[in-house]
């Protein structure tokens, strides 16, 4: 059974997903895009917190993004 | 003597700079791009027979038209020419770098590729076959230790070797559905004749770029329904937006390369891994930062106390010397004020501006300037900017005028000005010597340190307010975080030198001229009439005595004059005699946020034009007075 998609920023420590759409203006989809957050790609949650941004790893580097970003990626959660 | 040009292009943070510099040595010129506020570097090379002119163009991350910075790359590659295009590639982040190399290859120019930070690869466990790289991409890829000086000479004798002969760039195949819809597009762009190649042309169009439809659609406004329909057939094919669909193609074809040409082993890196961690900790993070930023100043202060000191001592005596041989004239006396403001700008850039954004640039190189600006995103994103924001801030403590400049890495004009404003309200190297030498001396450090809390809070208020005036959705934080590296030392001392620069080219001579000035009104007595006026707002509402008017006026001019403005108009250097704390407090806290200093007010000029910065200046005047008064109410009580 597919999961629902959840926000980006709703990834728990060390879960992984699968980014599945970016719901944001045309700015900060193209950004993302062009920093490799395609439909697809598989990001893991290094870090949150409630001060800071969050740090993903993704394609093999780490990003940090704040929370009105990550609030904008949809992702399917990958067991 | 034959001449090439080579262009240096590559996402940002990869070491473009470093082989940029030592490719160039002092031969360098660092302009702007013509009406553009993006920093164009340019230097020389002599090789053998050859003058090779080299261009660093911006980091960036994609050619579309995000930033101007994509903007005028693309544009430069384009319709200049360059003989050779180097890119310049993070090899310890191979994927997010190939999808700009990929790019670079629709450009259709000669191109070599330096895979630099090999030895961080080697570090990382990882390994990279250049070979197979090379074969797959179709271009000369060459392994660089850009830090260490290792392979940058290869990439000159590879790229004469290039300039002279004709170099076939591969296409890359972005998948069946994809090149289907590529390959019409060529087909009918067959009579545009633009300087981009047909195949950029036709991948851009499909993208959405504006730019590239504007052009097109001039020539020959029929193709963009073509377009249309093309790129909506994928759209639907794939579901997404047609730019995500070629990014993502694009991207696959990064991975598949990787794939391919990497290996990933044992990570060796423990230790960098390790600081990061805890450097970006939720709450440790917070207390190594303010503890580091304390300890910055610190040193910075209390090292260039001790400097400063000497070389006034120098200059005293350097005045007794100008006295001995012209006398003490009127006309001498004047000559002598630009002689005094010339040595002032000395005993404030050696002693503290430079050692600052010394050590500010061995934080900024070493990674921890980004790990700050990560976690000072949430609090900067309440005055609507992002974490990055925070760095043009730092710079401020130093000097007004590299921080206001500093401040065009801020994505959109919006944030640009907010970034302005609340960087000129942080008091500068020069407002934190007369705090220090009026407050910490006589006053006590804890007031020191209470009003920097309120400069704080203030920049919070105001940033808050300029947000709420200027409304906009801001830009989120998107942040590359790279590994903890040891700072490259040139590559510090350069940009430490470029942003002391703007300080000498830009407030030096405001500030030699204004000395002059004050010369004058003090050979004519115009202070006292000055000082007369200005009476209702330094006695009666500043509860200030009548000398700190000249004092105040001048500081507009050159901060740290104002001290010694105060000490001659008052008779003595014990300042304790001529003012009580009450007003040693006040005093500095006009001084502290009324407008930096016309050094600034000309570089806000340059950024954001006239009307803007007039309107700040005229705004922080009447706040400064504005809070003093409250502040002397406040503490008489």
């Amino acid at each position: 059974m597919p999961e629902k998609p959840i926000k980006l920023i709703d990834l728990k420590q060390g879960q992984k997903g699968i980014i599945v759409s970016i719901v944001g203006g045309r700015r900060v989809t193209q950004r993302l895009t062009d920093m490799g957050l395609t439909p697809g790609t598989e990001v893991k949650m290094i870090r949150k917190g409630p001060l800071c941004p969050v740090e993903i790893s993704v394609r093999g580097s780490n990003l940090a993004l704040g929370h009105f970003v990550a609030k904008k990626i949809l992702v399917k959660v990958k067991e | 003597m034959k001449k090439i040009i080579i262009a240096l292009a590559g996402n940002a943070n990869v070491g473009k700079s470093v082989i940029f510099n030592y490719l160039t040595g002092l031969h360098q010129h660092i302009g702007n791009w013509p009406g553009k506020t993006v920093e164009r570097a340019e230097g020389t090379l002599v090789h053998e027979d050859y003058t090779i002119d080299i261009i660093d163009l911006p980091g960036i991350y994609s050619l579309s038209t995000f930033s101007i910075e994509e903007l005028i790359s693309r544009e430069y590659i384009a319709k200049e020419k360059p003989d050779i295009v180097i890119n310049v590639v993070d090899a310890t982040n191979l994927e997010r770098n190939l999808y700009f190399t990929l790019q670079l290859l629709e450009l259709g120019k000669p191109m070599i590729i330096a895979l630099n930070q090999m030895d961080l690869v080697e570090k990382k466990g990882m390994c990279i076959d250049t070979k197979k790289l090379q074969k797959i991409l179709g271009v000369p890829v060459l392994p660089v230790i850009a830090t260490q000086g290792k392979g940058i000479h290869d990439l000159v004798h590879k790229a004469i070797d290039l300039a002279n002969k004709e170099q076939k760039i591969k296409k890359i195949d972005y998948g069946k559905e994809v090149e289907k819809e590529i390959k019409k597009l060529t087909k009918s762009l067959k009579k545009i004749e633009l300087n981009y190649p047909k195949r950029f042309l036709a991948i851009k169009l499909l993208e959405g770029d504006k730019e590239i439809k504007k052009l097109v659609k001039k020539l020959d406004p029929k193709i963009i329904k073509i377009v249309d329909k093309s790129a909506k057939k994928l759209e639907d094919i794939h579901g997404h937006h047609r730019f995500t669909v070629i990014a993502s193609e694009r991207y696959k074809v990064a991975n598949e390369i990787v794939e391919d040409c990497v290996t990933i082993g044992v990570c060796k890196f423990k230790f960098s891994e390790k600081l990061h961690e805890i450097t970006t900790h939720g709450i440790l993070g917070y207390l190594i930062m303010i503890l580091s930023i304390i300890s910055l100043f610190y040193i910075i202060f209390s090292f260039g106390n001790f400097f400063s000191e000497i070389l006034v001592e120098y200059g005293m005596s350097l005045k007794s010397i100008y006295e001995q041989y012209f006398g003490t004239e009127i006309v001498s006396n004047l000559f002598w004020g630009i002689i005094e403001g010339a040595v002032a700008g000395i005993t404030i850039i050696l002693p503290y501006i430079f050692p600052f954004y010394f050590i500010l640039g061995l934080l900024e190189d070493s990674g921890y300037l980004s790990r700050i600006a990560f976690l000072m995103d949430r609090f900067m994103h309440k005055i609507g900017l992002h974490g990055k924001a925070f760095i043009p801030l730092m710079l401020g403590y130093g000097c007004n005028v590299p921080a206001c400049l500093g401040c065009r890495i801020m994505e959109t004009r919006r944030e640009k000005l907010i970034a302005v404003f609340v960087t000129t309200l942080i008091p500068c190297a020069a407002v934190t010597i007369i705090i220090l030498s009026l407050v910490g001396k006589y006053v006590g450090f804890e007031w020191v340190f209470l009003l920097y809390l309120i400069n704080l809070i203030i920049v919070f208020i105001l940033g808050r307010v300029a947000y709420k005036v200027f409304p906009g959705e801001p830009t989120g934080l998107i942040m590359e975080m790279h590994s903890y590296r040891i700072p490259h030392l040139k590559t510090v001392i350069k940009q430490a030198w470029f942003r002391i620069r703007e300080f000498i080219y830009i407030a030096l001579p405001f500030i030699i001229a204004s000395s002059f000035i004050i010369k004058v009104l003090e050979v004519t007595a115009l202070s006292d009439i000055m000082e007369n006026l200005m009476r209702p707002i330094t006695i009666d509402w500043l509860g200030l005595p009548s000398f700190s008017g000249t004092a105040l006026v001048f500081g507009i001019a050159r901060k740290e004059l104002s001290l010694i403005i105060l000490a001659t108009r008052g008779g003595t250097t014990n300042f304790s005699a001529i003012l009580s704390p009450v007003q040693m407090i006040v005093f500095s806290l006009v001084t502290m946020l009324y407008i930096p200093c016309i050094a600034t007010i000309a570089a806000l000029v340059k950024e954001i034009g006239w009307k803007k910065a007039m309107f700040i200046t005229v705004f922080e005047i009447g706040f400064a007075i504005f809070v003093g008064g409250i502040a002397f109410r406040l503490l008489i009580l």
